[in-house]
């Protein structure tokens, strides 16, 4: 056994640049596959943990047009007045907010920016998790009375005062100036949007002066049920609620669309073990490429080793040693190739991590699959060649050779 | 004497090409334990065949094979392997060194297959090497030693298992008179001293005169067998020809 090792390391050093080349192969299959499962779960990691962020009694609800027999029509628009039947008759549901929201440019005293202008309801800061970091928030009165105020969130006020205070001064969107009374503390980035990058005025505010045409048509409304446990029922609640105050009848489809955090999980790690899948089985083929190479290499080998088989033969190696002795050397290329593989994988992760800011993380499954994989594939590839070294017939291979 | 090797009605036949090839007819041999045996005969007599069948690298058609009174030709592949690294040593024209091997593990080789430590492969290798006037070029491989010195280093390997039968195939067909009369030095020795039967193929008929026995070949039949009343001393003329050497 030890003899057969040495005996391959031996025939694998004296062909050094073929030998190198060959690992190669191995090397970047292995490591596309490491490095592939990394960002695969380390993706997982940081998009569920967003979700989870999110809490897990939400509850969204979008306007979804409907399919009316075959034809599909305009959508029934959400409104606030479904919010408010919601609020109202819902006892699940612990609190619910609906907001619109634009793109538009919005202009300071120094600079001007497209960002999102939204128009919240009382509910907003408490439902969506914001809060303010300076300045206040709206008052009752300014919500009735369509006062022109505003809260900026800091990515729009970073590019609309720099480092100027805010608090105090005004903005212009269309032709209407707004004073703005707070600052949001930070939120972050989700992976669908900036949470900061945001203008939020009182709803009757932005329906009045900012989308002047929508009524009080909203585009989403977000509820959150009294406990993770009532989420079920808070969503039939309200799937009730909007179907009678939408005049559906039974049978029809609902013209709004119900997602629960548990929806969106779902959804999102769908998405995530697709993209991985695929990712995965290019990576895979990088490898099987690899493991191509090492049989070509291999049956090369064999063929030019052909009076060397012979003389083995003739001293008194059986077939079994041939076979032995060429299958260490495919399994020691494709190990080798296998741990530089991970090697790699983990200095590219480290690398990707610092420079690029992705979650990424080794999973040691994704090694030991590696592993297995490259010596699975040593096995494969090499078997064929090593068999055909081992069936050789004496007298020819001492002929030929 | 007692038998070594007893060949009865041995054939061999290819097929080449759809038709049958009778490389060897019928032939009977019996080979005594002690003997230097040379078998003449002109290219594609069918000497060739004779000696792969009688070193169990290939088998007969038709016909037995006993090798020490055990029937040995019709044996599967790793038997045959198995007799090959325990009752036979094989010298080849072309050598059939390892490259880039050290005589020491070349030597040592058969002693791979036979499973044994490496310290005892050392020993015997070593031993072997000592044997055949190597001792002082153990570690340098083929590339780096003469035809005569790889020769040697060959002969070493055959003889490393210390198996009862060496078969030598056109062993000095590469070599000048010089080292091909070194080389017939060494397997007479062989020959005398422990009394190792050696079987030689040839075709020079001056390497032959060196044997106690002379089988001819020819379209796959014995046509001659001749026992040699004195045969050539390899040592004397060796020591002729390097005291002409030194003279001019």
């Amino acid at each position: 056994m030890i003899t057969a090792l040495r005996l391959a390391l031996r025939a694998l050093l004296a062909a050094r640049t073929r030998t190198w080349l060959t690992v190669l192969g191995i090397l970047i299959g292995t490591s596309a596959v490491v490095v592939v499962v990394a960002l695969g779960s380390g993706a997982r990691e940081r998009i569920l943990a967003e979700i989870d962020n999110m809490g897990s009694a939400v509850i969204f609800v979008f306007p979804e047009s409907r399919s009316h027999s075959g034809a599909r029509v305009a959508s029934n628009a959400l409104t606030e007045d479904d919010r408010d039947a919601i609020r109202l008759s819902a006892p699940s549901v612990q609190a619910i907010t609906a907001w619109s929201s634009i793109r538009t440019r919005v202009h300071s005293a120094y600079d001007s920016y497209r960002t999102v202008v939204m128009g919240i309801d009382e509910s907003h800061f408490d439902v969506r998790g914001f809060s303010i970091r300076s300045g206040r928030s709206f008052t009752p009165e300014e919500f009735r009375n369509k006062a022109k105020v505003a809260v900026i969130g800091q990515t729009t006020r970073l590019e609309l005062f720099g480092a100027h205070d805010p608090v105090g001064q005004t903005v212009r969107i269309g032709q209407h100036t707004y004073q703005i009374i707070g600052l949001l503390a930070e939120k972050g980035r989700s992976s669908f949007e900036d949470q900061d990058d945001r203008i939020m005025l009182p709803i009757e505010s932005y329906r009045a002066r900012v989308s002047v045409t929508s009524g009080r048509r909203v585009q989403i409304l977000v509820a959150s049920a009294r406990s993770p446990a009532h989420t079920a029922q808070a969503e039939a609640q309200i799937r009730a609620i909007l179907r009678e105050r939408h005049r559906l009848r039974p049978g029809d489809f609902d013209d709004f669309a119900i997602r629960t955090q548990e929806a969106f999980r779902k959804n999102q790690e769908e998405i995530l073990d697709l993209v991985t899948t695929l990712l995965l089985s290019v990576a895979l083929v990088a490898l099987f490429t690899g493991g191509v190479g090492v049989m070509n290499i291999m049956l090369i080998s064999v063929a030019e080793r052909t009076r060397e088989i012979g003389i083995r033969l003739s001293i008194g190696a059986r077939e079994g040693d041939i076979l032995l002795q060429f299958l260490f050397e495919a399994l020691l290329l494709t190990l080798t190739g296998g741990a530089l593989g991970i090697l790699l994988a983990v200095v590219v992760t480290i690398v990707m991590r610092s420079t690029l800011g992705w979650a990424m993380s080794i999973d040691i499954n994704a090694v030991i699959a590696a592993v297995a994989t490259s010596t699975g594939a040593g096995l494969l590839f090499g078997i064929l060649p090593a068999r055909r070294a081992a069936r050789l017939d004496p007298v020819d291979a001492l002929r030929k050779g | 004497m007692s038998r070594l090797a007893e060949l009865r009605g041995v054939g061999r036949d290819y097929l080449v090409g759809g038709s049958v090839v009778h490389a060897l007819r019928t032939l009977d041999l019996d080979i005594e334990q002690g003997e230097f045996l040379a078998v003449v005969g002109p290219s594609g007599s069918g000497k060739s065949t004779l000696m792969n069948i009688l070193g169990c690298l290939d088998r007969p058609t038709r016909g037995t094979y006993k090798l020490l009174d055990v029937e040995v030709g019709q044996r599967t592949g790793d038997e045959r392997a198995i007799i090959r690294n325990r009752l036979l040593g094989f010298i080849f024209q072309g050598f059939n060194l390892l490259p880039r091997t050290s005589a020491l593990e070349n030597t040592e080789l058969p002693l791979v297959y036979r499973g044994l430590s490496r310290k005892e492969r050392h020993e015997k290798a070593l031993r072997a090497l000592v044997r055949v006037g190597l001792a002082e070029r153990i570690h340098h491989t083929p590339a780096e030693l003469s035809g005569g010195q790889q020769q040697r280093v060959a002969i070493a390997r055959a003889l490393v298992t210390d198996p009862p039968l060496l078969l030598a195939d056109e062993p000095t067909g590469n070599l000048d008179t010089l080292t091909t009369y070194e080389v017939l030095a060494l397997l007479q020795e062989l020959v005398s001293e422990s009394g190792r039967t050696v079987v030689l193929v040839t075709h020079e008929p001056e390497v032959a005169a060196c044997a106690d026995r002379v089988v001819t070949v020819r379209d796959g039949r014995i046509v001659l067998d001749q026992k040699n009343a004195s045969p050539v001393r390899a040592s004397e003329v060796l020591k002729k020809l390097k005291e002409r050497a030194e003279e001019s």
